[in-house]
C-alpha cells in the first residue's frame, strides 16, 4: 500500500509506525502539513496515488482541517474528519458518549463566569474545569474552593481565547489514584494500561507511571460503545474506575494489571482521543502496538477506511 | 553529528533519524527539529502550541 502520514512533528509514536510500515514493504509518504497548500478541489501533489492517509498531526486545528480536505479529495483517511471533530472537542465528545449510553462524568457547560460559578457551587468542591480543546492535561483546573473558582473563571473570561469562555465544568471523580488508557481499533482493544500518579492528573504526558492492565468484559463493552459513539477508527479511550474502596494498586505494583482490583463497581469514560499516542503503552505492555495498528490498517483500507470511519452515531 | 544552531556544539544523532523529529542539544538544551537527513539539517523546534496533543 501507499500510505500517507500527515504530520508536523515525528514523535516516537510516528517513528514506531513508520518503522512498522516500512518493514512490511509499504510505500510511505510523509506529508508535513506545514508545507502544504490545500485547494478546494485539487489535492497537494503528495496525495497522488495514496491508498490511505493516516492523520498524525500534533496540532488539533491542523488535524481537523487536513482530514476534511483528505475526505473531500476522496482519499481514505484515518481517522475520519467527523471522528476528529467529535474527539477534538470535549463538549462534542461528552455529548456523543452520553447519547450512546456510555457512562461519563456529570458535565455542564456555561458561557459566562456567573453561570459557570453556579454550576461549580451545585457540583460542590472539588470539581473540575477543563478547556474544550486541549490535551496532555494542560489547563485543567481542580477547583477546591469558591475563591479558587472565582479566580480561575475570571482569568479565563478576561485573558482567554474565545474558546476559554466556553466553561466546561465536570464533577470530580474520586478515582483510585489512576486511570486507564485503552488503544482500540474500531472498538477492539489492542492493549490497555493504568496510569498512576500522586497528582490528580494521571496523564502519561504529566509523568504518570504506567503498567499493563487486563480489561474485563465491562471495560471491553464500554470501549466498543465509546468507539462507536465517535465514529470508530484508531482511538485512545480513557476510563476511570468508580466506586473503588481505597487506593487501587499503583502502576508500580505487580497487581496493577488486575481489572477492577480494589473493588471498583464500574467505569466511567471521560474521553476518547483521535490522534492517540501509544509509545507509553507500547513500552508498558507485551503487545506490539504499532504492529497491531498496521494489521488493522491493512485489513481496513479499501474496505471501510473512509466508508465508515467518521460516521458518528445519530 | 550535526552542529547545534543555537550554541554551535556538536549534537549526537541516531542512525534512524527522521525528518520532522526533534533532537535535544546536550550542551545548551535547545530543542532542534530535523529538517533534512541527507545531509542532516537542524532548525529551532517550534514552541509548544495550545492545541497540540492527542
Amino acid at each position: 500500500m501507499n500510505i500517507g502520514i500527515l504530520y508536523s512533528r515525528i514523535r516516537k509514536d510516528e517513528k514506531l509506525l513508520l518503522g512498522e510500515l516500512r518493514d512490511r514493504g509499504h510505500e510511505v509518504t510523509k506529508i508535513d502539513v506545514r508545507r502544504q497548500q490545500f485547494g478546494l478541489s485539487d489535492p497537494p501533489a503528495e496525495f497522488e496515488g495514496l491508498d490511505v492517509v493516516v492523520d498524525r498531526c500534533l496540532a488539533t486545528s491542523r488535524s481537523l482541517y487536513t482530514t476534511k480536505f483528505a475526505h473531500a479529495y476522496g482519499v481514505p483517511v484515518v481517522n475520519g474528519p467527523e471522528t476528529a471533530q467529535v474527539c477534538a472537542d470535549k463538549v462534542q465528545n461528552s455529548l456523543a458518549l452520553e447519547r450512546a449510553g456510555v457512562p461519563t462524568p456529570t458535565t455542564k457547560v456555561a458561557f459566562t463566569k456567573d453561570a459557570a460559578l453556579e454550576i461549580v457551587e451545585e457540583f460542590g468542591y472539588p470539581c473540575v474545569l477543563k478547556p474544550v480543546i486541549g490535551s496532555w492535561g494542560r489547563l485543567m483546573a481542580k477547583l477546591d474552593s469558591r475563591s479558587a473558582a472565582e479566580a480561575v473563571l475570571e482569568h479565563k473570561e478576561v485573558l482567554g481565547h474565545y474558546e476559554h469562555k466556553v466553561f466546561y465544568v465536570q464533577e470530580f471523580v474520586e478515582k483510585p489514584g489512576r486511570d486507564i488508557r485503552v488503544v482500540a481499533t474500531d472498538g477492539e482493544p489492542v492493549a490497555a494500561m493504568v496510569r498512576s500518579s500522586d497528582h490528580w492528573l494521571t496523564n502519561a504526558a504529566q509523568g504518570a507511571e504506567v503498567a499493563p492492565f487486563e480489561l474485563d468484559d465491562r471495560a471491553r463493552e464500554l470501549v466498543a460503545k465509546a468507539s462507536d459513539a465517535v465514529g470508530g477508527g484508531l482511538l485512545g479511550v480513557d476510563l476511570m474506575e468508580v466506586g473503588v474502596n481505597g487506593e487501587a494498586p499503583r502502576a508500580s505494583d505487580s497487581r496493577a494489571a488486575e481489572p477492577r482490583d480494589g473493588g471498583a463497581d464500574d467505569y466511567t469514560v471521560h474521553e476518547v482521543n483521535h490522534t492517540v499516542e501509544f509509545k507509553a503503552l507500547n513500552d508498558a505492555v507485551d503487545v506490539d502496538v504499532p504492529a497491531a495498528v498496521v494489521d488493522w490498517l491493512e485489513s481496513t483500507v479499501g474496505t471501510e477506511a473512509d466508508a465508515t470511519a467518521g460516521e458518528v452515531q445519530p | 553529528m550535526a552542529e547545534c544552531i543555537e550554541c554551535g556544539a556538536d549534537v549526537s544523532l541516531h542512525d534512524d533519524l527522521e525528518t520532522g523529529e526533534i533532537v535535544d542539544c546536550a550542551t545548551c538544551g535547545a530543542e532542534l527539529e530535523v529538517i533534512g537527513t541527507d545531509p542532516v539539517e537542524l532548525d529551532t523546534a517550534p514552541e509548544l502550541e495550545e492545541d497540540w496533543g492527542e
